[in-house]
Protein backbone atom coordinates (compact mmCIF):
# COMPACT_ATOMS: atom_id res chain seq x y z
CA UNK A 1 0.00 0.00 0.00
CA UNK A 2 2.49 2.60 1.14
CA UNK A 3 5.62 3.05 -0.88
CA UNK A 4 9.17 3.95 -0.02
CA UNK A 5 9.10 7.12 -2.06
CA UNK A 6 6.36 9.24 -0.58
CA UNK A 7 4.36 11.26 -3.04
CA UNK A 8 3.65 14.88 -2.29
CA UNK A 9 1.02 15.17 0.41
CA UNK A 10 -2.49 15.16 -0.89
CA UNK A 11 -4.66 18.17 -0.22
CA UNK A 12 -6.49 18.31 3.06
CA UNK A 13 -10.24 18.23 3.05
CA UNK A 14 -11.62 21.67 3.63
CA UNK A 15 -12.23 22.95 7.15
CA UNK A 16 -16.01 22.82 6.98
CA UNK A 17 -16.02 19.25 5.71
CA UNK A 18 -13.66 18.27 8.52
CA UNK A 19 -15.87 20.04 11.06
CA UNK A 20 -18.94 18.22 9.74
CA UNK A 21 -17.05 14.93 9.96
CA UNK A 22 -16.15 15.65 13.59
CA UNK A 23 -19.70 16.76 14.50
CA UNK A 24 -21.14 13.57 13.01
CA UNK A 25 -18.84 11.29 14.98
CA UNK A 26 -19.29 13.28 18.19
CA UNK A 27 -23.05 12.81 17.75
CA UNK A 28 -22.60 9.14 16.96
CA UNK A 29 -20.68 8.48 20.18
CA UNK A 30 -23.31 10.38 22.17
CA UNK A 31 -26.30 8.51 20.75
CA UNK A 32 -24.52 5.18 21.06
CA UNK A 33 -24.79 5.53 24.84
CA UNK A 34 -28.58 5.64 25.18
CA UNK A 35 -28.57 5.69 28.97
CA UNK A 36 -26.55 8.85 28.97
CA UNK A 37 -28.72 10.35 26.23
CA UNK A 38 -31.95 9.62 28.10
CA UNK A 39 -30.64 11.10 31.33
CA UNK A 40 -29.43 14.20 29.53
CA UNK A 41 -32.88 14.89 28.15
CA UNK A 42 -34.99 13.56 31.01
CA UNK A 43 -33.60 15.81 33.73
CA UNK A 44 -35.04 19.18 32.62
CA UNK A 45 -38.30 17.55 31.51
CA UNK A 46 -38.84 15.92 34.90
CA UNK A 47 -38.01 19.23 36.51
CA UNK A 48 -40.49 21.30 34.52
CA UNK A 49 -43.21 18.62 34.93
CA UNK A 50 -42.79 18.74 38.72
CA UNK A 51 -42.87 22.53 38.81
CA UNK A 52 -45.97 22.48 36.63
CA UNK A 53 -47.65 19.95 38.90
CA UNK A 54 -46.81 22.10 41.93
CA UNK A 55 -47.94 25.43 40.60
CA UNK A 56 -50.34 24.56 37.80
CA UNK A 57 -50.67 27.52 35.46
CA UNK A 58 -50.96 30.09 38.21
CA UNK A 59 -52.05 33.59 37.43
CA UNK A 60 -49.83 36.57 36.92
CA UNK A 61 -48.39 37.94 40.14
CA UNK A 62 -46.00 40.71 41.00
CA UNK A 63 -43.80 38.09 42.71
CA UNK A 64 -43.20 36.62 39.24
CA UNK A 65 -42.84 40.05 37.61
CA UNK A 66 -46.42 39.91 36.37
CA UNK A 67 -45.92 36.54 34.68
CA UNK A 68 -47.72 33.34 35.50
CA UNK A 69 -45.64 30.88 37.51
CA UNK A 70 -45.01 28.62 34.54
CA UNK A 71 -44.34 31.53 32.22
CA UNK A 72 -41.50 32.32 34.60
CA UNK A 73 -40.23 28.76 34.97
CA UNK A 74 -40.19 27.76 31.30
CA UNK A 75 -37.38 30.22 30.46
CA UNK A 76 -35.44 29.74 33.73
CA UNK A 77 -35.53 25.95 33.47
CA UNK A 78 -34.60 26.28 29.77
CA UNK A 79 -31.61 28.32 30.95
CA UNK A 80 -30.82 25.66 33.55
CA UNK A 81 -30.84 22.94 30.89
CA UNK A 82 -28.37 24.96 28.80
CA UNK A 83 -26.18 25.37 31.88
CA UNK A 84 -26.38 21.66 32.58
CA UNK A 85 -25.49 20.50 29.09
CA UNK A 86 -22.99 23.19 28.14
CA UNK A 87 -21.26 24.00 31.37
CA UNK A 88 -21.86 21.00 33.61
CA UNK A 89 -21.76 18.01 31.29
CA UNK A 90 -19.02 19.45 29.12
CA UNK A 91 -16.71 20.07 32.09
CA UNK A 92 -17.30 16.58 33.48
CA UNK A 93 -16.94 14.94 30.08
CA UNK A 94 -13.69 16.74 29.26
CA UNK A 95 -12.20 15.95 32.67
CA UNK A 96 -13.08 12.28 32.17
CA UNK A 97 -11.77 12.20 28.60
CA UNK A 98 -8.53 13.76 29.75
CA UNK A 99 -8.14 11.37 32.66
CA UNK A 100 -8.61 8.26 30.55
CA UNK A 101 -6.25 9.50 27.86
CA UNK A 102 -8.77 10.12 25.07
CA UNK A 103 -7.84 13.81 24.80
CA UNK A 104 -4.18 12.93 24.47
CA UNK A 105 -5.14 10.52 21.71
CA UNK A 106 -7.01 13.34 19.94
CA UNK A 107 -3.91 15.51 20.29
CA UNK A 108 -1.88 12.76 18.60
CA UNK A 109 -3.89 13.22 15.40
CA UNK A 110 -3.74 16.19 13.02
CA UNK A 111 -7.28 17.24 14.00
CA UNK A 112 -7.01 20.96 14.84
CA UNK A 113 -8.01 21.83 18.41
CA UNK A 114 -10.61 24.36 17.24
CA UNK A 115 -12.34 21.70 15.16
CA UNK A 116 -12.49 19.39 18.14
CA UNK A 117 -13.98 22.10 20.34
CA UNK A 118 -16.44 23.27 17.69
CA UNK A 119 -17.58 19.65 17.41
CA UNK A 120 -18.25 19.67 21.14
CA UNK A 121 -19.97 23.06 20.95
CA UNK A 122 -22.24 21.78 18.20
CA UNK A 123 -23.06 18.80 20.37
CA UNK A 124 -23.92 21.03 23.34
CA UNK A 125 -26.07 23.29 21.16
CA UNK A 126 -27.91 20.23 19.85
CA UNK A 127 -28.59 18.95 23.37
CA UNK A 128 -29.67 22.43 24.50
CA UNK A 129 -32.01 22.81 21.53
CA UNK A 130 -33.68 19.46 22.24
CA UNK A 131 -33.95 20.31 25.96
CA UNK A 132 -35.47 23.72 25.29
CA UNK A 133 -37.95 22.27 22.78
CA UNK A 134 -39.03 19.64 25.33
CA UNK A 135 -39.39 22.26 28.05
CA UNK A 136 -41.42 24.56 25.80
CA UNK A 137 -43.55 21.56 24.84
CA UNK A 138 -44.29 20.67 28.46
CA UNK A 139 -44.94 24.37 29.14
CA UNK A 140 -47.61 24.32 26.42
CA UNK A 141 -49.36 21.51 28.30
CA UNK A 142 -49.58 23.85 31.29
CA UNK A 143 -50.90 26.63 29.10
CA UNK A 144 -47.72 28.61 28.65
CA UNK A 145 -47.82 30.39 25.28
CA UNK A 146 -45.04 29.76 22.78
CA UNK A 147 -42.08 32.16 22.98
CA UNK A 148 -42.95 35.65 21.88
CA UNK A 149 -39.80 36.45 19.95
CA UNK A 150 -38.31 33.35 18.27
CA UNK A 151 -35.26 34.96 16.62
CA UNK A 152 -34.30 36.54 19.96
CA UNK A 153 -34.76 33.16 21.69
CA UNK A 154 -32.54 31.39 19.15
CA UNK A 155 -29.83 34.07 19.33
CA UNK A 156 -29.92 34.09 23.13
CA UNK A 157 -29.66 30.30 23.29
CA UNK A 158 -26.76 30.17 20.84
CA UNK A 159 -24.78 32.89 22.58
CA UNK A 160 -25.58 31.44 26.00
CA UNK A 161 -24.54 27.96 24.89
CA UNK A 162 -21.23 29.28 23.54
CA UNK A 163 -20.50 31.23 26.74
CA UNK A 164 -21.34 28.36 29.07
CA UNK A 165 -19.35 25.94 26.91
CA UNK A 166 -16.35 28.26 27.25
CA UNK A 167 -16.88 28.32 31.01
CA UNK A 168 -17.23 24.53 31.04
CA UNK A 169 -13.91 24.11 29.22
CA UNK A 170 -12.34 26.63 31.61
CA UNK A 171 -13.50 24.68 34.66
CA UNK A 172 -12.29 21.44 33.06
CA UNK A 173 -8.93 23.14 32.58
CA UNK A 174 -8.65 23.96 36.24
CA UNK A 175 -9.85 20.59 37.59
CA UNK A 176 -7.03 18.08 37.76
CA UNK A 177 -8.86 14.95 38.67
CA UNK A 178 -11.95 13.60 36.94
CA UNK A 179 -13.48 12.09 40.09
CA UNK A 180 -13.61 15.56 41.61
CA UNK A 181 -15.17 17.08 38.48
CA UNK A 182 -18.89 16.54 39.22
CA UNK A 183 -18.47 17.88 42.77
CA UNK A 184 -16.57 20.99 41.64
CA UNK A 185 -19.07 21.62 38.86
CA UNK A 186 -22.03 21.37 41.26
CA UNK A 187 -20.33 23.43 43.95
CA UNK A 188 -20.04 26.31 41.51
CA UNK A 189 -23.38 25.81 39.80
CA UNK A 190 -25.81 25.20 42.65
CA UNK A 191 -25.38 28.43 44.68
CA UNK A 192 -25.09 30.43 41.49
CA UNK A 193 -28.35 29.07 40.14
CA UNK A 194 -30.03 29.63 43.48
CA UNK A 195 -29.12 33.30 43.85
CA UNK A 196 -29.83 33.94 40.19
CA UNK A 197 -33.56 33.36 40.49
CA UNK A 198 -33.75 30.07 38.60
CA UNK A 199 -35.86 28.32 41.23
CA UNK A 200 -37.64 31.38 42.64
CA UNK A 201 -37.62 35.07 41.87
CA UNK A 202 -35.18 36.98 44.07
CA UNK A 203 -36.34 40.38 45.27
CA UNK A 204 -33.24 41.38 47.20
CA UNK A 205 -31.55 44.35 45.51
CA UNK A 206 -28.13 43.52 46.97
CA UNK A 207 -28.30 39.89 45.92
CA UNK A 208 -29.52 40.88 42.46
CA UNK A 209 -26.66 43.31 42.08
CA UNK A 210 -24.19 40.55 42.86
CA UNK A 211 -25.88 37.86 40.76
CA UNK A 212 -26.40 40.38 37.95
CA UNK A 213 -22.65 40.58 37.53
CA UNK A 214 -22.32 36.77 37.41
CA UNK A 215 -23.27 34.80 34.30
CA UNK A 216 -26.47 32.95 35.27
CA UNK A 217 -28.88 35.76 36.19
CA UNK A 218 -28.19 37.76 33.01
CA UNK A 219 -28.90 34.62 30.96
CA UNK A 220 -32.16 34.03 32.88
CA UNK A 221 -33.23 37.61 32.25
CA UNK A 222 -32.40 37.48 28.56
CA UNK A 223 -34.47 34.31 28.20
CA UNK A 224 -37.39 35.57 30.31
CA UNK A 225 -37.42 38.68 28.15
CA UNK A 226 -37.40 36.91 24.82
CA UNK A 227 -39.68 34.05 25.91
CA UNK A 228 -42.38 35.90 27.79
CA UNK A 229 -42.03 39.65 27.67
CA UNK A 230 -41.99 40.22 23.91
CA UNK A 231 -38.76 42.13 24.32
CA UNK A 232 -35.96 41.83 21.79
CA UNK A 233 -32.46 40.90 22.85
CA UNK A 234 -31.44 42.42 26.15
CA UNK A 235 -27.98 43.60 25.12
CA UNK A 236 -26.95 44.86 28.57
CA UNK A 237 -27.43 41.40 30.08
CA UNK A 238 -26.02 39.69 26.98
CA UNK A 239 -22.94 41.89 27.38
CA UNK A 240 -22.35 40.53 30.89
CA UNK A 241 -22.83 36.98 29.62
CA UNK A 242 -20.47 37.49 26.67
CA UNK A 243 -17.85 38.99 28.98
CA UNK A 244 -17.99 35.84 31.09
CA UNK A 245 -17.76 33.75 27.94
CA UNK A 246 -14.63 35.67 26.98
CA UNK A 247 -13.12 35.08 30.43
CA UNK A 248 -13.93 31.38 30.10
CA UNK A 249 -12.39 31.22 26.63
CA UNK A 250 -9.27 33.02 27.85
CA UNK A 251 -8.77 30.63 30.78
CA UNK A 252 -9.53 27.65 28.51
CA UNK A 253 -6.98 28.70 25.90
CA UNK A 254 -4.31 29.45 28.48
CA UNK A 255 -4.83 26.54 30.80
CA UNK A 256 -6.37 23.66 28.88
CA UNK A 257 -4.38 20.42 29.13
CA UNK A 258 -4.71 17.37 26.92
CA UNK A 259 -2.37 15.19 28.90
CA UNK A 260 -3.60 13.30 31.98
CA UNK A 261 -0.16 13.73 33.52
CA UNK A 262 0.71 17.36 32.94
CA UNK A 263 4.29 18.48 33.36
CA UNK B 1 29.79 10.90 20.60
CA UNK B 2 28.53 7.97 18.57
CA UNK B 3 30.66 8.70 15.61
CA UNK B 4 31.69 5.18 14.91
CA UNK B 5 28.17 3.83 15.08
CA UNK B 6 26.84 6.61 12.94
CA UNK B 7 29.53 6.12 10.35
CA UNK B 8 28.76 2.43 10.25
CA UNK B 9 25.13 3.15 9.52
CA UNK B 10 25.97 5.67 6.87
CA UNK B 11 28.37 3.25 5.24
CA UNK B 12 25.80 0.49 5.23
CA UNK B 13 23.24 2.67 3.54
CA UNK B 14 25.01 5.25 1.44
CA UNK B 15 21.94 5.76 -0.72
CA UNK B 16 20.06 7.15 2.25
CA UNK B 17 22.63 9.82 2.95
CA UNK B 18 21.73 12.75 0.77
CA UNK B 19 18.19 12.31 -0.57
CA UNK B 20 16.60 11.21 2.72
CA UNK B 21 17.55 13.28 5.73
CA UNK B 22 17.41 11.57 9.10
CA UNK B 23 13.86 10.96 10.27
CA UNK B 24 14.71 11.93 13.83
CA UNK B 25 17.63 13.93 15.18
CA UNK B 26 18.10 14.36 18.92
CA UNK B 27 21.08 16.30 20.26
CA UNK B 28 21.90 17.12 23.85
CA UNK B 29 18.35 16.52 25.05
CA UNK B 30 17.59 17.28 28.71
CA UNK B 31 14.39 17.17 30.69
CA UNK B 32 13.77 17.40 34.42
CA UNK B 33 10.61 17.03 36.48
CA UNK B 34 11.32 19.13 39.53
CA UNK B 35 14.50 17.74 41.03
CA UNK B 36 14.34 14.54 38.99
CA UNK B 37 16.48 14.57 35.87
CA UNK B 38 14.50 12.25 33.62
CA UNK B 39 16.64 12.76 30.51
CA UNK B 40 20.28 13.84 30.76
CA UNK B 41 22.09 14.83 27.59
CA UNK B 42 20.63 12.26 25.21
CA UNK B 43 21.66 12.29 21.55
CA UNK B 44 20.77 9.90 18.76
CA UNK B 45 19.71 9.84 15.14
CA UNK B 46 17.11 7.66 13.47
CA UNK B 47 17.64 7.14 9.77
CA UNK B 48 14.83 7.04 7.28
CA UNK B 49 13.36 3.55 6.93
CA UNK B 50 14.84 1.84 9.97
CA UNK B 51 13.42 0.41 13.19
CA UNK B 52 15.07 2.13 16.12
CA UNK B 53 14.50 0.85 19.67
CA UNK B 54 14.99 2.68 22.92
CA UNK B 55 15.59 -0.15 25.34
CA UNK B 56 15.70 0.29 29.08
CA UNK B 57 14.08 -0.45 32.41
CA UNK B 58 11.06 1.48 33.70
CA UNK B 59 12.04 5.00 34.66
CA UNK B 60 15.05 5.12 32.33
CA UNK B 61 13.65 8.13 30.46
CA UNK B 62 12.40 6.31 27.35
CA UNK B 63 8.84 7.57 27.43
CA UNK B 64 9.89 11.12 28.31
CA UNK B 65 12.23 11.12 25.31
CA UNK B 66 9.51 9.72 23.08
CA UNK B 67 6.92 12.22 24.32
CA UNK B 68 9.25 15.10 23.50
CA UNK B 69 9.59 13.68 19.97
CA UNK B 70 5.81 13.36 19.79
CA UNK B 71 5.33 16.99 20.82
CA UNK B 72 3.58 16.24 24.12
CA UNK B 73 6.37 17.61 26.26
CA UNK B 74 8.95 20.31 25.75
CA UNK B 75 12.61 19.81 26.49
CA UNK B 76 14.60 21.90 28.95
CA UNK B 77 17.61 21.89 26.63
CA UNK B 78 18.81 20.31 23.42
CA UNK B 79 17.69 20.12 19.83
CA UNK B 80 14.99 17.83 18.47
CA UNK B 81 14.01 17.43 14.86
CA UNK B 82 11.30 15.08 13.62
CA UNK B 83 10.91 14.79 9.84
CA UNK B 84 12.81 18.05 9.62
CA UNK B 85 10.42 19.86 11.99
CA UNK B 86 10.59 20.92 15.63
CA UNK B 87 7.81 18.85 17.25
CA UNK B 88 7.32 21.54 19.91
CA UNK B 89 6.22 24.01 17.23
CA UNK B 90 2.41 23.88 17.35
CA UNK B 91 2.03 25.92 14.16
CA UNK B 92 3.81 23.19 12.20
CA UNK B 93 2.19 20.51 14.33
CA UNK B 94 -0.67 19.68 12.02
CA UNK B 95 1.51 19.03 8.99
CA UNK B 96 3.86 16.95 11.14
CA UNK B 97 1.03 14.92 12.65
CA UNK B 98 -0.31 14.16 9.21
CA UNK B 99 2.91 12.24 8.55
CA UNK B 100 3.33 10.73 11.97
CA UNK B 101 1.54 7.85 13.71
CA UNK B 102 1.53 7.54 17.49
CA UNK B 103 0.71 4.55 19.63
CA UNK B 104 0.81 5.63 23.24
CA UNK B 105 1.49 3.47 26.23
CA UNK B 106 -2.02 3.42 27.69
CA UNK B 107 -5.02 2.19 25.78
CA UNK B 108 -7.49 5.01 25.24
CA UNK B 109 -10.31 4.43 22.81
CA UNK B 110 -13.83 5.74 23.05
CA UNK B 111 -16.04 2.89 24.20
CA UNK B 112 -19.28 3.33 22.29
CA UNK B 113 -18.19 3.45 18.66
CA UNK B 114 -17.57 0.29 16.69
CA UNK B 115 -14.10 -0.71 15.50
CA UNK B 116 -14.92 0.41 11.98
CA UNK B 117 -16.42 3.75 13.06
CA UNK B 118 -13.45 4.54 15.29
CA UNK B 119 -11.05 4.00 12.40
CA UNK B 120 -13.25 5.81 9.89
CA UNK B 121 -13.43 8.82 12.20
CA UNK B 122 -9.66 9.07 12.54
CA UNK B 123 -9.12 8.35 8.85
CA UNK B 124 -11.05 11.53 8.15
CA UNK B 125 -8.43 13.57 10.01
CA UNK B 126 -5.68 12.74 7.47
CA UNK B 127 -5.24 13.95 3.92
CA UNK B 128 -4.27 10.53 2.54
CA UNK B 129 -5.38 7.81 4.96
CA UNK B 130 -5.04 4.09 4.40
CA UNK B 131 -8.10 2.04 3.62
CA UNK B 132 -10.03 1.27 6.82
CA UNK B 133 -10.71 -2.37 6.01
CA UNK B 134 -7.13 -2.93 4.96
CA UNK B 135 -5.87 -1.62 8.30
CA UNK B 136 -8.42 -3.75 10.17
CA UNK B 137 -7.03 -6.77 8.34
CA UNK B 138 -3.46 -5.70 8.98
CA UNK B 139 -3.86 -5.66 12.77
CA UNK B 140 -5.94 -8.85 12.80
CA UNK B 141 -9.32 -7.41 13.73
CA UNK B 142 -11.15 -8.81 10.72
CA UNK B 143 -14.58 -10.00 11.84
CA UNK B 144 -14.68 -7.49 14.71
CA UNK B 145 -15.55 -4.46 12.54
CA UNK B 146 -19.07 -4.05 13.89
CA UNK B 147 -18.30 -4.68 17.54
CA UNK B 148 -18.29 -1.80 19.96
CA UNK B 149 -14.89 -0.93 21.35
CA UNK B 150 -16.01 -1.58 24.93
CA UNK B 151 -16.86 -5.20 24.00
CA UNK B 152 -13.31 -5.89 22.78
CA UNK B 153 -10.74 -7.69 24.91
CA UNK B 154 -7.73 -5.75 26.17
CA UNK B 155 -5.53 -7.26 23.48
CA UNK B 156 -8.04 -6.36 20.77
CA UNK B 157 -8.23 -2.79 22.06
CA UNK B 158 -4.46 -2.62 21.84
CA UNK B 159 -4.67 -3.79 18.21
CA UNK B 160 -7.22 -1.07 17.55
CA UNK B 161 -4.85 1.42 19.13
CA UNK B 162 -2.13 0.25 16.75
CA UNK B 163 -4.58 0.50 13.85
CA UNK B 164 -5.28 4.11 14.83
CA UNK B 165 -1.54 4.78 14.68
CA UNK B 166 -1.43 3.37 11.14
CA UNK B 167 -4.61 4.79 9.67
CA UNK B 168 -2.99 8.03 8.48
CA UNK B 169 -0.38 6.06 6.48
CA UNK B 170 2.47 7.63 8.47
CA UNK B 171 6.06 8.04 7.28
CA UNK B 172 7.16 7.79 10.89
CA UNK B 173 5.55 5.65 13.57
CA UNK B 174 6.19 5.96 17.31
CA UNK B 175 5.37 2.93 19.42
CA UNK B 176 5.59 3.27 23.19
CA UNK B 177 5.96 -0.23 24.64
CA UNK B 178 3.80 -1.71 21.90
CA UNK B 179 3.55 -5.28 23.19
CA UNK B 180 3.42 -4.83 26.97
CA UNK B 181 0.74 -7.21 28.22
CA UNK B 182 0.53 -9.24 25.01
CA UNK B 183 0.54 -13.02 25.02
CA UNK B 184 3.42 -14.62 23.08
CA UNK B 185 1.40 -15.20 19.92
CA UNK B 186 0.06 -11.67 19.89
CA UNK B 187 3.60 -10.34 20.35
CA UNK B 188 4.85 -12.30 17.38
CA UNK B 189 1.94 -11.04 15.28
CA UNK B 190 2.68 -7.47 16.34
CA UNK B 191 6.36 -7.87 15.51
CA UNK B 192 5.47 -9.13 12.05
CA UNK B 193 3.21 -6.12 11.51
CA UNK B 194 6.01 -3.78 12.53
CA UNK B 195 8.51 -5.52 10.24
CA UNK B 196 6.08 -5.37 7.34
CA UNK B 197 5.62 -1.65 7.92
CA UNK B 198 9.37 -1.11 7.90
CA UNK B 199 9.68 -3.15 4.72
CA UNK B 200 7.04 -0.89 3.16
CA UNK B 201 9.16 2.14 4.00
CA UNK B 202 7.86 3.35 7.36
CA UNK B 203 10.44 4.57 9.87
CA UNK B 204 9.68 3.20 13.33
CA UNK B 205 10.84 4.40 16.74
CA UNK B 206 9.80 2.18 19.61
CA UNK B 207 10.47 1.89 23.30
CA UNK B 208 10.58 -1.43 25.06
CA UNK B 209 11.88 -3.04 28.20
CA UNK B 210 11.96 -6.44 26.55
CA UNK B 211 15.37 -7.41 25.23
CA UNK B 212 13.95 -10.06 22.95
CA UNK B 213 11.73 -7.44 21.38
CA UNK B 214 14.66 -5.16 20.61
CA UNK B 215 16.61 -8.16 19.34
CA UNK B 216 13.79 -9.38 17.13
CA UNK B 217 12.74 -6.05 15.68
CA UNK B 218 15.30 -3.31 15.83
CA UNK B 219 17.84 -2.39 13.20
CA UNK B 220 19.51 -0.29 15.87
CA UNK B 221 19.14 -0.12 19.62
CA UNK B 222 19.99 2.54 22.15
CA UNK B 223 20.06 1.29 25.72
CA UNK B 224 18.87 3.91 28.22
CA UNK B 225 19.50 3.85 31.91
CA UNK B 226 19.09 6.62 34.44
CA UNK B 227 18.21 9.17 31.75
CA UNK B 228 21.30 8.48 29.66
CA UNK B 229 22.10 6.38 26.63
CA UNK B 230 24.63 3.88 27.92
CA UNK B 231 25.15 2.01 24.66
CA UNK B 232 24.07 2.25 21.06
CA UNK B 233 24.48 -0.07 18.12
CA UNK B 234 22.91 -2.94 16.26
CA UNK B 235 21.40 -5.72 18.39
CA UNK B 236 24.27 -8.02 17.41
CA UNK B 237 27.12 -5.63 18.21
CA UNK B 238 25.77 -3.57 21.08
CA UNK B 239 27.77 -3.52 24.26
CA UNK B 240 30.63 -5.34 22.55
CA UNK B 241 28.59 -8.49 22.04
CA UNK B 242 30.44 -9.31 18.85
CA UNK B 243 33.83 -8.95 20.53
CA UNK B 244 32.79 -11.07 23.48
CA UNK B 245 34.04 -14.63 23.73
CA UNK B 246 31.86 -17.48 22.62
CA UNK B 247 30.74 -20.02 25.22
CA UNK B 248 30.74 -23.72 24.43
CA UNK B 249 28.80 -25.75 26.98
CA UNK B 250 28.12 -29.47 27.30
CA UNK B 251 27.78 -32.27 29.83
CA UNK B 252 31.14 -33.78 30.77
CA UNK B 253 31.12 -37.46 29.69
CA UNK B 254 31.13 -39.97 32.55
CA UNK B 255 34.55 -40.90 33.86
CA UNK B 256 36.29 -37.70 32.77
CA UNK B 257 37.27 -34.55 34.66
CA UNK B 258 37.59 -31.04 33.17
CA UNK B 259 41.36 -31.50 33.28
CA UNK B 260 41.05 -34.28 30.67
CA UNK B 261 39.66 -31.88 28.07
CA UNK B 262 42.00 -30.45 25.41
CA UNK B 263 41.01 -26.88 26.37
CA UNK B 264 40.65 -25.10 29.73
CA UNK B 265 37.11 -25.42 31.03
CA UNK B 266 35.05 -24.50 34.08
CA UNK B 267 32.48 -26.80 35.61
CA UNK B 268 29.21 -25.69 37.13
CA UNK B 269 25.47 -26.37 37.05
CA UNK B 270 26.13 -29.87 35.70
CA UNK B 271 27.77 -28.42 32.58
CA UNK B 272 31.28 -27.51 31.62
CA UNK B 273 31.91 -24.21 29.88
CA UNK B 274 34.76 -23.41 27.50
CA UNK B 275 35.31 -19.72 26.76
CA UNK B 276 36.95 -19.01 23.45
CA UNK B 277 37.55 -16.33 20.89
CA UNK B 278 37.83 -19.02 18.19
CA UNK B 279 34.73 -21.18 18.47
CA UNK B 280 35.25 -23.05 15.17
CA UNK B 281 38.69 -24.23 16.16
CA UNK B 282 37.67 -25.02 19.76
CA UNK B 283 34.59 -26.96 18.69
CA UNK B 284 36.69 -29.04 16.32
CA UNK B 285 39.13 -29.90 19.08
CA UNK B 286 36.40 -30.77 21.55
CA UNK B 287 34.28 -32.89 19.23
CA UNK B 288 37.43 -34.61 17.88
CA UNK B 289 38.42 -35.39 21.47
CA UNK B 290 35.01 -36.94 22.15
CA UNK B 291 34.92 -38.97 18.92
CA UNK B 292 38.34 -40.42 19.52
CA UNK B 293 37.12 -41.65 22.91
CA UNK B 294 33.85 -42.99 21.47
CA UNK B 295 31.78 -40.73 23.68
CA UNK B 296 29.39 -37.81 23.12
CA UNK B 297 29.14 -34.19 24.28
CA UNK B 298 25.59 -34.22 25.56
CA UNK B 299 23.51 -30.97 25.44
CA UNK B 300 26.20 -29.23 23.40
CA UNK B 301 25.56 -25.49 22.78
CA UNK B 302 27.58 -22.59 21.43
CA UNK B 303 26.48 -19.05 22.22
CA UNK B 304 27.62 -15.54 22.96
CA UNK B 305 26.68 -13.20 25.76
CA UNK B 306 22.98 -12.72 25.08
CA UNK B 307 21.52 -9.28 24.62
CA UNK B 308 19.98 -9.89 28.00
CA UNK B 309 23.42 -10.36 29.59
CA UNK B 310 24.60 -7.14 27.96
CA UNK B 311 21.47 -5.28 28.95
CA UNK B 312 21.58 -6.37 32.55
CA UNK B 313 25.23 -5.38 32.74
CA UNK B 314 24.59 -1.98 31.14
CA UNK B 315 21.52 -1.08 33.15
CA UNK B 316 22.59 -2.34 36.55
CA UNK B 317 23.10 0.79 38.63
CA UNK B 318 26.47 1.85 39.91
CA UNK B 319 27.53 -0.05 43.01
CA UNK B 320 26.79 -3.39 41.37
CA UNK B 321 29.18 -5.20 39.09
CA UNK B 322 31.73 -2.94 37.54
CA UNK B 323 30.85 -2.94 33.84
CA UNK B 324 33.39 -4.54 31.57
CA UNK B 325 34.94 -2.18 29.08
CA UNK B 326 32.68 -1.83 26.08
CA UNK B 327 33.55 -1.52 22.45
CA UNK B 328 35.01 1.87 21.79
CA UNK B 329 32.62 4.24 20.10
CA UNK B 330 29.47 2.43 21.06
CA UNK B 331 29.39 3.79 24.59
CA UNK B 332 29.67 7.02 26.41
Amino acid sequence: MSTVAYPARRARRNDLALLWHQVRYEQLSFWRNPQNAIFTFAFPVVFIVILGALFRGGTGSSYFYGLSTMQYYVPTIAALSVLGSCYGQLAVMLAARRQNGILKRVRATPLPAWTYFLGLLAHCVMVSAVDVALIVGVGRLYGVPLPANWPAVVMALLLGAACFCALGVAVASVIRNSEAAPAVVQLILFPLVFISGTYMPIHSATLNQISGALPVRPFNEVLIGSFAQHSGLDWRNLGVLLAWGAVGAFVAIRRFRWDPRPE
Amino acid sequence: MHTQVRNEVRNQAPALRSPAPSAVVVAGLRKSYGAVQAVRDVSFTVEDGEIFALLGPNGAGKTTTLEILEGFRTQDAGRVEVLGTDPGDRAAGRALREQMGLVLQDIAVEPYLTVRETLARNAGYYPAPRDVDEVIGLVGLTGQERRKVRALSGGQQRRLDLALGLIGDPRLLFLDEPTTGFDPNARRDAWQIVRNLRDAGTTIVLTTHYMDEAQALADRVAVMSGGRIVAEGTPSTIGGRDAAQARIRFVLPDGYTPADLPLPAQAGHGLVTVQTAEPTEALHQLTGWALRRGTVLDRLTVDRASLEDVYLRLTSGSGHDVPEPLTEGSTR
